[in-house]
Formats: C-alpha cells, structure tokens, sequence
C-alpha cells in the first residue's frame, strides 16, 4: 500500500495552500514548516483506534514565540487552513500528536520551551508550551528551590501546559492540575493577544497569584477546547514539605472497592490524605512490568484463573492502594494513625509503606515517585502487556462513594469481556470525585481486533452515559460522540462560543466535538 | 518459509521473478556495490541488533552500538544523526512520539512470528532478491541502508510472510534520523 498524493487541508484549494505554506515560511523559516512525509510520519502515531487515513497532517508548523503564533494564525484566517494545536504532542491514548482530522496543520508548540519566571517564594511558575515536566524540573533543581511539581504518569517527556489544558490529573496533593493553573496568555483566532486574570493589567505582579481578576472568569474556556491557543500559562507549585510517607493498601477480594472508597473519602474530604489516590486492579499493577502472554495467550478477556496468579506470584493484590502523607514527622504520625484505625477496621486490609511496601509486588516505588512530584517513565510499560501499539484510556467520572464502583467495576469488566479484552483499571480518588480510568490495550496491527477495540470504546461510552457516568476526557476519535452524552444546550453553547471567537473555525476543528 | 508468486504478487513485490523467495534474499543486494554513507547509531541489545547493524554495514554505514534503547537519549544526538535498532511496544511509543517536529521516521519494521510488517517513508521497499544467505535481520540492515540513500518520498507499507521461527517473539525495528 502507498500514498504519496498530496493530502490538503479540507476546503481549502492547493494554490491557496502553497501561498499560505510560503507566508509560513516567511513567518518563521522553511526549517520551521515542515511538509515532507518522513518529517510528518511522527505526527500520524497515535494508539487510538482509528483509521490511519484520518488523521494525516497537511504540514506542521513549529513557530518559537507568541508573536509567530499571532502572524501564522492570521494568515491561516486568510486562507482558511485549519490548524490542530500541540504543545509537546504527548497527549499519549488520547490522539498523541496527530491531527483532529485529515488535511489540518500541525500547530507545534514545542520550541516554545521558555521558563519565564519560577517564585520559590509565593511558589509560582510562568511557562510556555513547550516546556516539559522534565525541563521544569531540572530548573527547580538546579535553583535549587524547594518546590515539587505535580506529573501526571508520562511525566518526564509531556508538559504541565498541555496536561493542565487537557484537564489532566496527576498525584500529589496538587493532583487536580487545572485547579493549581493561575493565568493565561492566549492568542485569539483573530490573531489578537490576551491575558487572563490580573495578566490584563500593565506591570501586574498578581498574574500567578490571583486567578479570578474582575468581570467573567474564563481561563476554563480555553481547556479541552478550540477558542485560542495558549502561549503561557501560570501555576502553582507545592511547597516541599517536611516529610513524606507514601503508603500502600494491598485488599484481595474483589467486592473490596467498595469498602476502600466509602473509607477514603472522609479523608480525602477531611485532607488527613491530601493526594490525590488511586486504587490500582492487579492487572494495571502488573501489567507496568509483566507481559500477558506469559500467564494467558488467549484472545479473549484474560481469565480468574490467571488474574490470581498474577497476584500470587507478584505479591500484589486485587486492589492496591496507593497514597501519602504530607507535612511535618509529627502531623505525619498522627495522620498515620487515623489512617491504620480507619482501614485496619475491616481486617481487610494490609497496610504498609517503607520496606515492606518496597518489598512488595507492584509498582510502589514508581508510585511513590509519583506522589512527591518525581519523574519517571514505568507506566509506559503497559503498552507491553498486550502489544501491537493500541490504547484508549475510558475515563468516566462519578462520586467518591463505595456504591459508585461495583456496578461501574461489573459494567466495565462485562463489555469488555463481551469485546475480549482486559480490565485494566485504576480508580483515582479526588476530593469528591472519582475517575474509574481504564487503559483499552489492544493489538492495533490487527485491524479485527482494533475494529472490536472501537466497537467496544463506543459501547462504554453509551452504556455507561445511560446510567449517569460521563467521561472527563477522551481521544479524538471519540470527542463527538462523547459531547454528544452531554446534551444538545451544552453543545449549543459551545458552538456559540466558537463562532462568536473564531468565525472561520480555523482553530482544532472538532475538538471536544466543537466546531462552527 | 517460501513465498509463492501468489503471495508475492499479493504483496507488491514480484518484479519480474518467478522463483519462490525468501526474506531473506527478499530484502539482499549486492554488498560489494554498496556506497560509503557514514554512521549510524544502532540500538538492541541481542543478535537481531549484531545483524541488522551487519545488514547496515554491507550498505556502507557505519553502525555505532549502543546498547539498549534508551529513547530519551536521542534528544542528545546532534541533528542530523542516523538511528536504528530494535525495541519493545512502549519504546516504539516514546521514539515515535518523542520525533515530532524533532526528527524523521524513515521506516519501521514489526517483526512478528509470522510476518513481517514494514513501513517505510521513503519511497517503496523494492530492493529485490538475488541472494538466499544470511537471516533476515541483516537483509532488514541491507533494506534500511538503501533507504537512507534514496530519495523516495511517500508512505509505503508491505507485508511479507516471515519464516517459521521457534522463538514466537514480536520484535520492533525502526530507522530514524533527527
């Protein structure tokens, strides 16, 4: 199979495209505005199950500051050329870096990599797109400052500006990332800059202090959506405290979710636990680091049988617990007691950290680098499990409550055994809300399997909106689909919105199933 | 295992040949021919690697071994600079993902039990077969060292049956530069 036609943004003729392609060129360099297949072949990866055919750029344009943004997005106003915005494109299971649909130009904002101000002492950051955790991290270091970051699994190679605005979720205490998120500078489709918050007033220093400036508050207008593109952005970073104890929870019994969430959520409300917590099933836990073929080879959903011994030979449990105190040794001892009184009251439960955590199966230690803000890159490792390159993460969202989880726990594993493939799940535990998140891992070189993987994402989708759980996030393939589980007056909205701020619907087309 | 001229034909790759192939030979050329094309960076840590980097070697690059494929530390090679090798299911992810806007995918192979999968960003796999020696890995070398000197453009994916192999294991090879 070949393809070397020329793909074209939709609606927009080739003559129209190479005056827009040589304007972009004059705007920030041949080197900048990449068009060749080889160059463009890093933007068709993508793990969702769509077809390849669908999600091909036309080109991609990497400008290095705001005011290129500005210019590029004039001209593509004047031409009509859609464009798809990425920051570092690491939006893994959700469409990567690939385009939202056929034909749209890459907005890649990853040379926009400045770390314009760190405050160690208000605990403030200004960054631009393209900066990585990593990168942020190496900077704080290096400073020397005593501030912790908040990744989400990924964490090394993606960046809190693109995470924050996809309303990612890491965990640490500063788990919910749009909640920490103060500020924002946005180019508008017009090509006209503003600044959110108190970033309107000349010479501010409250920028990253203060989030809710005067008049409408509308910084939540420019996540998961296609109203502007963001060239900074502002947020909070977590004092590094005294101490800190990770812990982990190990329960056997699968009916124990239940009992698990109706005990965290008093302290997570209450803040005894302050991270955000995630209740990890044997198949996530090991699959980080197990391969499937090596208990079961089969094509179906992988069985009881092999799920307990998993759990036997990796010492990890059914479900696997895995949170932190955070403060002075002194809070931490008196927090660690109302912990082990509320989990220890079932008998249930085994309760640890330190060695014994360590000495456990799992993924304690990435875990526990995970809650104090640490990089690393073992998640990736569930991407083995099954093999073949595919995985959709269903996300759906529902109260903190035990009576929340068996029938999300039984729905989930029914479908997706009905389709064949795994529950490989986590729960995470907010503050009041829960995210049931599951890694759809299937074999994205067979295209069988990946036509059951689509079928089987959509049937999660609608079965689960019928009893009330919509999801908080999702791939490109499944955003018009999931905008349509919350009504016809939201969408409404939305797409008054759009046309009122980008009248030629030049910016992501279809994102978050927004359009003109 | 053979490919008939059913199967051949099947795939786009019967140029006039009659005799059943293997990939072997599919995928050989002419090594004393072969131009002096520089280094390469070449990632793996088993025999696939030490074959593939042969393979390369007999198209005139000159394979740097790396060790293990660490796709983080590609962002510290200088641009301009050729990789290869082979990997697992999450490395694939990362380089691909960590190339964008950064680098090039010339071609990728997935190297399964029973066939191999190869895509390539340079023009059509066509180096055609004359010769039935060698594995397959180093014939993969050979087909990665022509692609670096073509200048074949467009997306071009081939599938090709792969011998029996006792060892059923999945293997992921990729050619890039940054």
């Amino acid at each position: 199979m070949s393809t070397t036609q020329r793909i074209l943004p939709k609606g927009v003729a080739e003559a129209d495209f190479d005056a827009a392609l040589s304007l972009f060129r004059d705007t920030i360099g041949s080197e900048s505005v990449l068009t060749e297949s080889e160059q463009l072949a890093p933007y068709t990866k993508f793990m969702m199950a769509g077809e390849d055919a669908d999600y091909i750029p036309s080109a991609a344009l990497l400008p290095n500051n705001a005011e290129q943004v500005q210019e590029l997005v004039r001209i593509c106003n004047e031409y009509k050329v859609p464009i798809w915005t990425i920051s570092t494109g690491k939006n893994l299971g959700y469409g990567s870096a690939a385009p939202g649909e056929t034909g749209q130009v890459i907005l890649d904002l990853h040379r926009m990599n400045r770390i314009i101000n760190v405050d160690p002492e208000v605990c403030t950051a200004l960054i631009e797109p393209g900066v990585t955790y990593q990168q942020l991290y190496d900077y704080i270091q290096e400073k020397g400052y005593k501030l912790w970051l908040d990744p989400p699994a990924p964490s090394a190679i993606a960046g809190p500006v693109g995470n924050t605005l996809d309303r990612g979720v890491g965990y640490t205490p500063y788990g919910e990332h749009f909640m920490f998120q103060c500020g924002m500078e946005v180019v508008l489709a017009n090509g006209e800059m503003i600044r959110t918050g108190m970033g309107g007033i000349e010479n501010s220093s409250s920028w990253q202090v203060f989030k809710w400036g005067y008049g409408p508050y509308i910084d939540g207008l420019f996540t998961q959506s296609n109203y502007g593109v963001v060239t900074k952005m502002g947020l909070w970073l977590m004092p590094e405290p005294p101490a800190y104890r990770p812990f982990l929870i190990q329960y056997q019994d699968p009916e124990d979710i239940a009992e698990i969430v109706d005990v965290l959520r008093p302290l997570r409300i209450s803040q005894i636990i302050p991270n955000a917590v995630v209740i990890v099933h044997t198949l996530w836990d090991a699959g980080t680091h197990v391969v499937r073929k090596t208990y079961y080879d089969g094509k179906d959903s992988i069985p009881r049988e092999a799920i307990e011994r998993i759990k036997q030979d990796e010492g990890i449990g059914e479900w696997n617990v895995y949170a932190a105190l955070y403060g002075t040794p002194e809070q931490i001892e008196i927090n660690w007691k109302i912990v082990e009184q509320a989990f220890g009251a079932s008998g249930k439960a085994k309760i640890m950290y330190g060695e014994e955590a360590e000495q456990r199966g799992g993924g304690f230690e990435y875990r526990a680098a995970l809650m104090k803000g640490d990089m690393n890159l073992q998640e990736f490792g569930l991407y083995n499990w099954r093999g073949g390159g595919g995985s959709m993460w269903f996300a759906p969202v529902s109260q903190a409550k035990g009576s929340e989880t068996k029938d999300q726990t039984e729905l989930a594993q029914q479908i997706l055994g009905k389709y064949g493939f795994d529950y490989v799940a986590e729960y995470i535990v907010g503050w009041r809300d829960m995210h049931h998140v599951i890694d759809l891992l299937y074999n994205r070189e067979d295209p069988e399997e990946t036509q059951r993987a689509h079928d089987c994402f959509a049937e999660l989708i609608d079965e689960f909106a019928k009893r009330g759980y919509g999801l908080y996030r999702t791939n490109t393939e499944f955003m018009e689909q999931v905008a349509g589980t919350f009504g016809e007056p939201l969408r409404n909205v939305h797409t008054a919105l759009k046309n009122a701020l980008d009248p030629n619907g030049i910016l992501s087309p279809g994102k978050s199933g927004i359009r003109q | 295992m053979k490919l008939t001229r059913r199967a051949l034909l099947k795939n786009s790759f019967l140029l006039g040949a009659t005799a059943p192939l293997s990939l072997g030979s599919a995928l050989a050329s002419n090594p004393a021919s072969a131009p002096q094309q520089g280094p390469i960076t070449l990632y793996g840590s088993d025999k696939s690697t030490t074959e593939l980097g042969l393979g390369l070697r007999q198209q005139g690059l000159l394979p740097r071994y790396e060790g293990h494929f660490n796709p983080l530390a590609l962002s510290a090679l200088p641009s301009g600079t050729l990789a290869a090798g082979f990997t697992d299911e999450s490395g694939i992810v990362l380089l691909t993902s960590l190339l964008a806007g950064r680098g090039r995918i010339l071609a990728l192979g997935r190297h399964e039990a029973d066939r191999h999968q190869l895509l390539s960003h340079r023009g059509p796999i066509i180096d055609l077969m004359t010769v039935e020696t060698g594995s397959w890995q180093a014939s993969l070398g050979r087909e990665y060292g022509r692609l670096v000197s073509t200048p074949g453009r467009g997306r071009h994916a081939k599938e090709l049956p792969r011998a029996a192999t006792a060892a059923n294991i999945r293997e992921l090879s990729f050619l890039v530069q940054l």
